[in-house]
């Protein structure tokens, strides 16, 4: 009896979570003549022509590589800056070594919001503003914090006399880096690639402030395209929504194992 | 190769110090092994020697060249570790050949040298498996063989046995052994297994609370222990000690005999005591005997005994194997007194 009322829950959850992804998949497929249908009704004769119109008539195909440019930057320069630091932490001894923590763990305490206008003014200082590496600097600054307490996390598992072994070896800190500890990092290299890919695909706030100019626009500041103050292009903002959201849903189907197992790193021994 | 030589050297954590002004001479091509308790501080000696702690007092020379601030790498010396510390992610021979690949050998050179290790170790069958796939004894000699492959000036071991089981161990002993002479590398090994120490060292080094207690070789140690500690440590069985009225009757604070100098027998000069646990191991019994103001004292009997818990026996202790002890656990003299009934 329990176990159904439990499956029943967990059945209602599942349907809140999944319908609004149905129901824009369901409106992005929909001629234009079925909108008058409640939402909830499925496309009677499934279209194409909203994807195209937004790919093309849209400026989502320029979107689209923008987001992707600064997405893959941002999650390949996060594994090499995150690990890098947290190599240091946990397997070296350096002075200030403290301070640093402290740092960085200030770093996960401030929120995005708080800080948007000096980081607008530091952008603008450094003339990045309306440029692909201004998003990408910003992207890293704000998440590094939380990807190097990841990768330390995990570094801490990994047993030190791996560590000692190596150096007796005759290897230098960065060769143990490259060919010891690295190799064995997976899970936490696929978790950092897409928790970065994600948010930086996602993110909306630093895209808005730091590029105004189209060409420069990503995906989620495109959709935007699509919302007037009195107006709304419904179909439009469905199709771009799932264009947007495909790559991801690929990226974590294809990599879910390693990406649990990143995420718990560290929980047990 | 090359001698180590450890002139009063001492290792602080901030204040505490837990090695003290320790001085030993380890010639070229010897077997030496410390031994102690847990927490006696020869993994940290060791680990001093190979340069992954930092020496904060005193020198220690490889090779008659001071090697305090030389990095590990610097210093030729090859180590094996309690938990194998083998590489994961590769292979048996990529395992074997890392150190020669980071000194950029040729593909061809390291192959020939891993596999001559490979050779020598019995490991050929398994050079292109992972670490994940062999059993503790295969992965113990690949660390081993790791270790060989660098010809290192000196070969360090910090308790490479104590992850393998009874049978594998001593296997293993002897293979150390024979690699030792073939080699004829300096070997430092540390142990806590005075059985290990005792079967594979040319001299043993015990060392108490971060202080040196004796150096010898197996036998001197057994025979001449240099402290109440180093008496109690080497031999198995342990050696009785015992205060009271006989150590009294002695002249000393504390008696100390081995058990297997230890007899049953009649007369005078014998304690009479009750046997309160038998131990047969077929080619010894182990006899815990209740003796009145001694405490219980171990027997070590030659052969099958018929003795029984519960039984009354006399014990007479060798008068040629006796050692007294003054209250600072110092030998009263290299005496030797009769025992007293």
């Amino acid at each position: 009896m329990g176990r159904w009322v439990l499956l029943f829950i967990l059945g209602v959850i599942a349907i809140l979570m999944v319908s609004p992804l149905v129901l824009t998949v369901f409106t992005s497929l929909k001629p234009t003549t079925e909108l008058v249908n409640p939402p909830w009704y499925p496309p009677i004769s499934l279209t194409f022509e909203h994807y195209v119109r937004v790919w093309t008539e849209g400026g989502f195909s320029r979107y689209f590589f923008n987001t992707l440019l600064i997405s893959v930057v941002d999650a390949i320069v996060m594994i090499v800056i995150a690990s890098l630091a947290a190599y240091a932490m946990v397997f070296m001894e350096f002075r200030g070594k403290l301070v640093l923590q402290v740092l960085f763990l200030i770093g996960l305490m401030i929120p995005v919001t708080a800080i948007v206008l000096p980081l607008f003014q530091i952008v603008r200082s450094f003339g990045l503003l309306n440029t692909h590496l201004g998003v990408i600097f910003a992207d890293l600054a704000l998440a590094v914090s939380i990807f190097v307490f990841m990768f330390s996390s995990f570094f801490m598992g990994v047993p030190k006399a791996l560590h000692e072994a190596a150096r007796i070896d005759g290897a230098t800190e960065f060769q143990i880096y490259r060919r010891v500890v690295m190799p064995i990092a997976t899970p936490a290299v696929v978790t950092t690639a897409l928790l970065e890919f994600l948010w930086s695909w996602n993110d909306l706030l630093l895209r808005l402030l730091l590029m105004t100019k189209d060409e420069m626009r990503t995906l989620s500041v495109g959709l935007l395209n699509f919302q007037g103050t009195m107006t709304r292009d419904v179909t439009g903002l469905s199709s771009g929504t799932v264009i947007m959201a495909i790559p991801v849903v690929l990226l974590f189907l294809f990599f879910q194992r390693h990406f649990v197992r990143g995420m718990t790193a560290g929980a047990v021994k | 190769m090359a001698g180590v030589e450890l002139k009063n050297l001492s290792k602080s954590y901030g204040d505490v110090e837990v090695l003290h002004d320790i001085n030993l001479s380890i010639a070229d091509g010897e077997f030496v092994v410390f031994v102690g308790p847990s927490g006696c501080g020869k993994s940290t000696l060791l680990r001093m020697i190979a340069g992954l702690e930092e020496v904060t007092g005193g020198d220690l020379l490889i090779g008659e060249k001071r090697a305090n601030d030389l990095s590990p790498r610097q210093r030729d010396i090859a180590m094996v570790f309690q938990s194998y510390a083998l590489y994961p992610q590769m292979t048996v021979a990529e395992n074997m050949g890392f150190s020669l690949s980071l000194e950029k050998r040729s593909k061809k050179e390291i192959a020939e040298k891993v596999q001559e290790a490979a050779d020598a170790l019995k490991l050929g069958p398994f050079l292109n498996r992972k670490p994940g796939q062999l059993s503790g004894g295969q992965r113990q000699r690949v660390a081993i063989g790791r270790a060989i492959v660098r010809n290192p000036q000196v070969f360090l071991l910090d308790e490479p046995l104590s992850n393998l089981d009874a049978a594998l161990r001593s296997e293993t002993r002897v293979e150390i052994s024979e690699l030792h002479q073939r080699m004829g590398v300096t070997m430092i090994y540390v142990t806590h297994d005075q059985v290990e120490a005792m079967t594979m060292a040319d001299r043993i080094v015990v060392l108490n609370g971060g202080y040196i207690e004796q150096v010898g070789s197996p036998m001197d140690l057994y025979n001449h222990p240099a402290t109440e500690f180093v008496a109690g440590f080497i031999g198995s069985p342990k050696m009785n000690f015992i205060k009271g009225r006989y150590a009294v009757a002695a002249g000393t604070t504390t008696l100390g005999v081995r058990p297997e100098h230890l007899t049953i027998g009649e007369g005078d000069d014998t304690w009479e005591g009750k046997v309160t646990l038998v131990e047969r191991l077929g080619h010894d019994t182990i006899l815990y005997v209740r003796v009145p103001d001694a405490g219980i004292l171990t027997v070590s009997l030659n052969g099958q005994h018929n003795q029984n818990v519960g039984d009354t026996v006399r014990l007479r202790p060798n008068p040629d194997f006796i050692h007294r002890f003054d209250d600072q656990g110092k030998p009263n003299a290299a005496d030797l007194v009769q025992g007293q009934g």
